[in-house]
C-alpha cells in the first residue's frame, strides 16, 4: 500500500470530520491513500506541519501568516476555494444613528468576534487604523471571544458582535461579506435597520499549505487530483457543497496581505 | 441467589457493521459513533440509548399490564450529551472523553388513570430497571414522566 499523504485540520464541529471523510474517499479512489490529523487550534497544526508530522494543512489565513513567521518564509500555499478568494468584511452599523463615516466612530465602541479572526478582527481593526482610529485608543474594542484558537472558524464570535451591535451596546461591528449576505437574507439581519459604512480591503482565507520539504512530485500529484473534483459531477458535488465551494483553485499568497499587515501593527504574535 | 449472566458475542469481517448474535437472534451494529446523519447503521451508543428508552417505556407498560392500570400509549423521548465528541474522532489537543455525561428522558404516558396510580407504577419502573441503575451510576441521569390524554 503506498504511504497515505497525512493533511491536518481543525476541527471544531464533530460534523465536520464528516467532509473530511468524503475528501479522503475521493483521494483513495484515485489510487491516493490520505488520512486525516484533527487539531483542537491552528497552533497546534502549525506546529505539526513544521514538526513534519503532517503532510499537508489545511490552514486558515492566521495559520498562513504564523506558518510562514516560523518557517522563515519556506512554506507554500498549494491550493484553495475559489471562495477563499477575496473574500470582504465589512462595519456594519445601524441605520438611524446616522454613522457616515468610518471616522465618525472616534470615541465610540465597536464589536468584534473572536482576537484572533482575521475576518471578524483583525483585518476590520486594520481598517480602523488606516483612518487614524488607533484601537483600544480612539475607539473602544469590545471583543466576543468564541473559541480562540480556532482564527474564526466558529461563526459564534461575530454573531455575538452583531447582538452587541443590536443592543445598542457598539456602535459597528465587524461582519464578513458571507455572513451579511447570509444574515440579511435568512432575516437575522433587517437590511433596513443597518448598513455597511466600510469595507476592508480584499482578503484570501483558507489555503492548503506545506512545508519545504514536501515533495514537489507528490505535491504535483495530490493537486492534479485535488483540482479534478469537479462540481458537475454529482458524485463530487455533495462534499464541494459541505465545504463551501465550486472550484479548487492553485495557491495565491498575495491575499494575504492586508492580514500580514494587520498582524504586524497589532503585533499580534508579540507574546504567543 | 443463582448468578445470572447475559451472554452474547459481536464479530466484524472487514468493516462495518458488527454482528450481534444474542440467544436465537441477531443484529447489526454500526460504529461506535457516527456524524453523519445520513449514515446507514445505527451505532454502538444509538443502541445504548435506544436500550434504555425501551427499557423505561418497556417497564412502564409491564407495570401497568401487573396492577391492571390502563394506559393506552407509552413514549420514551431521551437526549443523550457526550462529554466531547471530538476526542472520539482524536483530535489533537482536546480535554476530556467521549462518554456519555448526561441523559434526559421525558415519558409521555397516555393513561385515564389517576397521577397517583402513574406515580405508583412510575417509581416502581425505575426501581425495576437493570438499565437505569446501571446508567444511573455512570451519568447524569434525569427522568421525568408527562400524563397526556
Amino acid at each position: 500500500m503506498d504511504k497515505p499523504v497525512i493533511v491536518g485540520a481543525v476541527l471544531y464541529d464533530p460534523k465536520v470530520a464528516v467532509i473530511w471523510e468524503m475528501i479522503a474517499g475521493f483521494f483513495a479512489e484515485r489510487q491516493l491513500p490520505m488520512d486525516t490529523v484533527f487539531y483542537t487550534n491552528y497552533e497546534l497544526l502549525v506546529s505539526a506541519l513544521l514538526q513534519g508530522h503532517i503532510d499537508i494543512a489545511w490552514n486558515s489565513p492566521l495559520g498562513w501568516v504564523d506558518a510562514q513567521r516560523r518557517s522563515g518564509g519556506l512554506c507554500r500555499a498549494i491550493a484553495m476555494r475559489d471562495t477563499d478568494r477575496d473574500r470582504v468584511s465589512h462595519w456594519v452599523v445601524r441605520t438611524r444613528e446616522g454613522i457616515g463615516q468610518i471616522t465618525d466612530l472616534r470615541g465610540k465602541a465597536v464589536a468584534v468576534g473572536a482576537k484572533d479572526s482575521p475576518q471578524a478582527t483583525l483585518i476590520p481593526l486594520s481598517l480602523l487604523r488606516r483612518h487614524g482610529l488607533e484601537p483600544g485608543k480612539d475607539v473602544q474594542v469590545r471583543e466576543f471571544n468564541v473559541l480562540v484558537g480556532k482564527h474564526g472558524d466558529h461563526v459564534g464570535g461575530e454573531q455575538q458582535a452583531f447582538q452587541c451591535l443590536a443592543r445598542g451596546e457598539a456602535e459597528a461591528c465587524a461582519i464578513l461579506d458571507l455572513n451579511w449576505e447570509a444574515w440579511t437574507g435568512n432575516g437575522t439581519i433587517n437590511p433596513l435597520e443597518y448598513n455597511i459604512l466600510a469595507t476592508t480591503d480584499p482578503f484570501d482565507h483558507c489555503v492548503f499549505t506545506v512545508a519545504a520539504d514536501f515533495p514537489p512530485d507528490l505535491e504535483r500529484q495530490w493537486l492534479k487530483t485535488l483540482l479534478s473534483m469537479d462540481y458537475t459531477n454529482p458524485n463530487h458535488k455533495e462534499v464541494m457543497d459541505m465545504e463551501g465551494l465550486r472550484q479548487w483553485l492553485p495557491g495565491r499568497t498575495s491575499g494575504f496581505t492586508p492580514l500580514s499587515k494587520a498582524v504586524d501593527e497589532s503585533k499580534f504574535f508579540e507574546g504567543v | 441467589m443463582n448468578e445470572y449472566t447475559c451472554d452474547l458475542r459481536a464479530a466484524v469481517q472487514d468493516s462495518e457493521p458488527a454482528t450481534v448474535y444474542i440467544r436465537k437472534h441477531r443484529f447489526s451494529v454500526g460504529a461506535p459513533l457516527h456524524f453523519d446523519q445520513e449514515y446507514p447503521y445505527i451505532t454502538a451508543l444509538e443502541h445504548a440509548l435506544g436500550a434504555l428508552a425501551a427499557d423505561i417505556a418497556g417497564g412502564l407498560q409491564a407495570a401497568a399490564r401487573r396492577h391492571r392500570v390502563p394506559v393506552d400509549h407509552i413514549e420514551a423521548v431521551l437526549t443523550g450529551r457526550l462529554n466531547n465528541p471530538l476526542t472520539y474522532l482524536g483530535v489533537v489537543g482536546e480535554e476530556g472523553h467521549p462518554g456519555l455525561e448526561r441523559v434526559a428522558v421525558t415519558v409521555y404516558v397516555s393513561s385515564p388513570a389517576a397521577q397517583e396510580e402513574v406515580q405508583r407504577l412510575w417509581i416502581e419502573t425505575l426501581q425495576r430497571s437493570p438499565l437505569v441503575s446501571t446508567f444511573r451510576k455512570a451519568v447524569h441521569l434525569e427522568l421525568s414522566y408527562q400524563i397526556v390524554l
